[in-house]
């Protein structure tokens, strides 16, 4: 919701074993607050420790008992806090410490600098605890085994260390108990069970809300703007025209592309299908939908975004009749607001709930829309800056597959041909860009 | 309907809990959400089996009166929470989307019956969800206590009443998950909330909202933005600035809430982000000396082409429009604007907020999204919300209750 007050600080720390989603659950959240428009930043222990004790550390370093080793961690984990605190006082709104910070002892220190440093914040502790095997596994498997610690070790070495490094944390695991007297958030099993202990506020709530709807289903998600609609011909802004000629065929072949995508009737049904209640998406859904015999939802929340005085007119007219608007726009994009109309960031703020919407969703999920609804979406799963949403490139007749994988997203852009139905594909991939970003040296997690 | 998402299947909320443990007061608020955003959600509990029924005695209270020693009142006591079940299966079978169950749900055996009971008789797809509510606060029992049951059973006294609760404490047994049931229980008013096994959009959405719940009884303000030209001209919509007038009503309603406010700077104020809503409000906050957080959330319905058009000149220009929503003004839908149903999809984050709010409520918006706010706590039917009257130069206070809402009107000269 716009307008909500930011003159509270907010600190967030996570606490539990390793491989529990820590870092999963710090990085989306961060993604989430820095699309809503807060500065945000994740600040994790281990990079630090990464940095200055160097990556060859085996299981052995983390042994409770390793008194030099223990104060070196302990060092980097005080360092890490004051860059927090740093970040907040300079102008940061949320700071996310990524950690274990599995003893009351470290818990209660944190928590008496963070109030100390600061009147009124607001701390949230989220603590993720997991005893399935499987998912643990699993997350060894898809985070650590590439990660700096073992790059020079072979991957069943790597799992069996980490497995050791582990067990070195349980030794001295406190779980979080009420008489600490923390507002926390206990998330089990990745969300079977919830708990929430004194959690108030405005945006606390909302990261209850978040957290509850996150989880690890590899679903994947198809965007595509409606086929070309007959203003789009004649370059005009807004309206509600219906399909062009090239746009009918576009749908009709979305519909091809869609009914191959989902061959069984079992996949088709699974399908949560949301599209606009303007009259050139709904069109293009129809057709989409009647093929696959699916419904698809309309939801005005994803109509296209609301050009005010300028509705109906092209780019041309719009610079003649309200020239200082038009520079005004060339400017600042993002937070331009048409006279009687609406601004990217507006739009940000009102599909917020789609976004939840499709966190929660646990099955495939269609969506057609239109371009600056879907720079928006679009720039959420992606992780793009704020700032690059109005410019993003989102062309008529293409589906975009974006699916989600441990700290990114994968992505395959479908640009199909609306009259020979010829398709060609631009892909993605996570590791070639995970490599990009570990290559640069960074404690921060921007 | 234009709901924000129909749900493939039916939902069945049971509440759980000791009496005086504010379950009754839960099931009116959610019933009251759900009746809202546009479910048909309807409470099934012992009370209302017996109220609609005259083969029970009416003057004892079935809900309260538990004397586990006394088989005959046991027995009523099953008969009547059973009359509950039947009829709420009926509810949705027929056209109900959710059903709230306020019965004999105190131990493990009491639920698996009740869980066999719905896999038995109800023939379609549905998923129930189990709201329990705790209390082992001395303060907050007292406290629930004060405001509900006093008045429903004149001649108890705390002492007596919470001898009864104890004994009836001995065989409740809380959800356990060895029951294998999705459930929240709620600790002492949200203070401490667990969840096991969610699942599903509307149970989600319940759940966020149960944690925004809280029991303090503060002041909800509706007030309109004062009076500009378009009001003069008889104009509809359009972004006007205030008129002279208006700016001096805006003084007016400053001056009044000073008083009603009393120096409470810590309320929850909210305008639109129209020019109208601002200048209200930037008006009145510099008297109170406190700043509205400004929320598009709140501007006015988007009249679509009829935006700017004096009333009379719609009904000329557009009398087919007229005629639509004549016929039906709760789901009507300006050409390219909204409806009364999109303006409550959008206004539901606010309400939220208000939820959340400990503290003294202000909004300063506009008619047809007042109209809506206003229903949330005071209409049992979306349906009344086209004729609600929500005058200019007025302040409606509203204090919602534990099962009413008081309100108070105030006009401002």
């Amino acid at each position: 919701m716009q307008g909500c007050n930011r003159s509270q600080k907010i600190a967030i720390c996570t606490v539990g074993l390793p491989a529990r989603g820590k870092t999963y659950i710090s990085r989306k959240l961060n993604r989430y607050f820095n699309w809503l428009g807060y500065k945000s930043r994740v600040f994790i222990n281990g990079n630090y420790r990464r940095e200055i004790c160097g990556t060859e550390c085996n299981s052995q370093f983390f042994d409770p008992h390793n008194e030099t080793a223990q104060k070196a961690r302990s060092d980097c984990a005080k360092m890490a806090l004051q860059d927090l605190i740093q970040f907040l006082k300079n102008g940061g709104d949320v700071g996310i410490l990524d950690g274990t910070n599995i003893t009351r002892e470290r818990r209660l220190q944190i928590e008496s600098d963070l109030k100390q440093s600061f009147n009124g914040i607001q701390t949230l502790w989220i603590e993720s605890i997991c005893n399935d095997s499987k998912v643990i596994q699993n997350n060894i498997r898809l985070t650590k085994i590439n990660n700096p610690d073992y790059c020079n070790v072979n991957s069943d070495e790597a799992t069996i260390d980490f497995l050791n490094r582990i067990k070195m944390y349980e030794q001295i695991y406190e779980t979080i108990t009420d008489d600490e007297n923390l507002s926390y958030i206990k998330t089990i099993n990745v969300g079977a069970d919830i708990i929430v202990h004194q959690v108030y506020g405005f945006l606390l709530s909302k990261i209850v809300s978040f957290i509850m709807n996150l989880h690890t289903y590899p679903r994947p998600i198809y965007l595509s703007r409606h086929g070309e609609s007959q203003y789009n011909v004649d370059d005009r802004v807004g309206g509600d025209s219906d399909l062009s000629e090239l746009g009918e065929m576009y749908a009709d072949k979305l519909a091809d592309f869609f009914f191959k995508e989902f061959p069984t009737k079992e996949t088709k049904n699974e399908i949560i299908f949301f599209t606009s209640t303007m009259r050139r998406a709904i069109h293009t859904s129809d057709v989409v939908a009647s093929k696959l015999d699916i419904q698809p939802l309309q939801l005005k929340t994803l109509d296209e975004i609301n050009v005010g005085i300028c509705d109906g007119m092209t780019y041309t007219e719009i610079a003649q009749k309200f020239p200082s608007d038009f520079q005004e726009r060339k400017i600042n994009k993002l937070g331009y607001r048409y006279p009687r109309g609406e601004s990217y960031l507006d739009l940000i703020s009102r599909i917020e709930p789609v976004i939840f919407e499709i966190e929660r969703s646990r099955q495939p999920v269609m969506i057609i829309a239109h371009q600056a609804i879907l720079r928006c979406l679009y720039a959420y799963f992606h992780q793009n800056e704020i700032p690059e949403v109005p410019t993003l490139d989102i062309p008529l007749h293409c589906v975009i597959k974006l699916t989600p994988a441990a700290y990114f997203c994968d992505e395959k852009r479908v640009l199909i041909n609306p009259q020979t139905g010829e398709i060609s594909i631009k892909e993605e991939y996570v590791q070639e860009f995970v490599r990009s970003k570990s290559k640069q040296k960074s404690f921060i997690d921007l | 309907m234009q709901q924000y998402k129909k749900t493939q299947y039916k939902l069945i909320l049971v509440l759980v809990g000791l009496p005086a443990r504010g379950k009754t007061h839960i099931s009116y608020k959610l019933n009251r959400y759900l009746n809202w955003i546009g479910y048909k959600s309807e409470i099934f509990s012992i009370k209302g089996a017996q109220q609609n029924n005259d083969g029970f005695d009416q003057k004892i209270d079935y809900e309260l009166e538990i004397d586990p020693a006394n088989q005959q009142f046991v027995e009523v006591r099953q008969q009547l929470s059973q009359i509950a079940a039947q009829q709420l299966v009926q509810f949705l079978q027929n056209d109900g989307d959710i059903a709230l169950y306020n019965g004999l749900t105190s131990t493990k055996a009491d639920r698996q019956k009740l869980k066999s009971l719905f896999k038995e008789t109800l023939k379609l797809e549905y998923q129930t969800f189990w709201v329990e509510s705790i209390c082992d606060d001395p303060q907050v029992i007292l406290n629930n206590f004060n405001e509900s049951k006093l008045s429903r059973f004149q001649d108890k006294t705390i002492e007596s009443f919470t001898n009864h609760i104890n004994v009836l404490a001995k065989d409740y047994q809380s959800l356990e998950n060895i029951e294998n049931l999705s459930y929240i229980k709620l600790i002492n008013i949200g203070k401490l909330v667990k969840v096991h096994m969610l699942e599903g959009y509307l149970c989600s959405k319940i759940v966020s909202f149960l944690l925004n719940l809280h029991a303090n009884n503060r002041q909800i303000y509706l007030v309109r933005s004062c009076q500009t030209e378009y009001h003069l001209l008889d104009k509809i919509g359009g972004d006007p600035e205030l008129s002279a007038t208006g700016r001096q009503h805006s003084q007016q309603l400053g001056d009044y809430f000073i008083e009603e406010l009393k120096g409470n700077k810590n309320i929850t104020f909210f305008s639109s982000q129209m020019k109208r809503g601002i200048q209200t409000a930037e008006i009145v906050g510099e008297k109170l000396g406190i700043k509205a957080l400004k929320t598009k959330n709140l501007d006015e319905i988007d009249y679509g082409i009829c935006d700017g058009l004096t009333v009379k000149e719609i009904a000329a220009k557009y009398p087919k429009q007229i005629k639509e929503r004549k016929a039906n003004p709760l789901e009507f839908k300006y050409p390219r604007g909204e409806s009364f149903l999109d303006v409550i999809h959008r206004v539901e984050p606010i309400i939220y907020e208000i939820e959340r709010s400990r503290e003294p409520v202000l909004i300063i918006a506009h008619v047809a999204v007042l109209k809506c706010l206003y229903a949330y706590y005071h209409c049992n039917q979306i349906s009344e919300i086209p004729n609600i009257d929500i005058p200019i130069n007025c302040v409606i206070k509203l204090v919602p209750i534990p099962y009413h809402c008081l309100e108070s009107r105030v006009i401002i000269k």
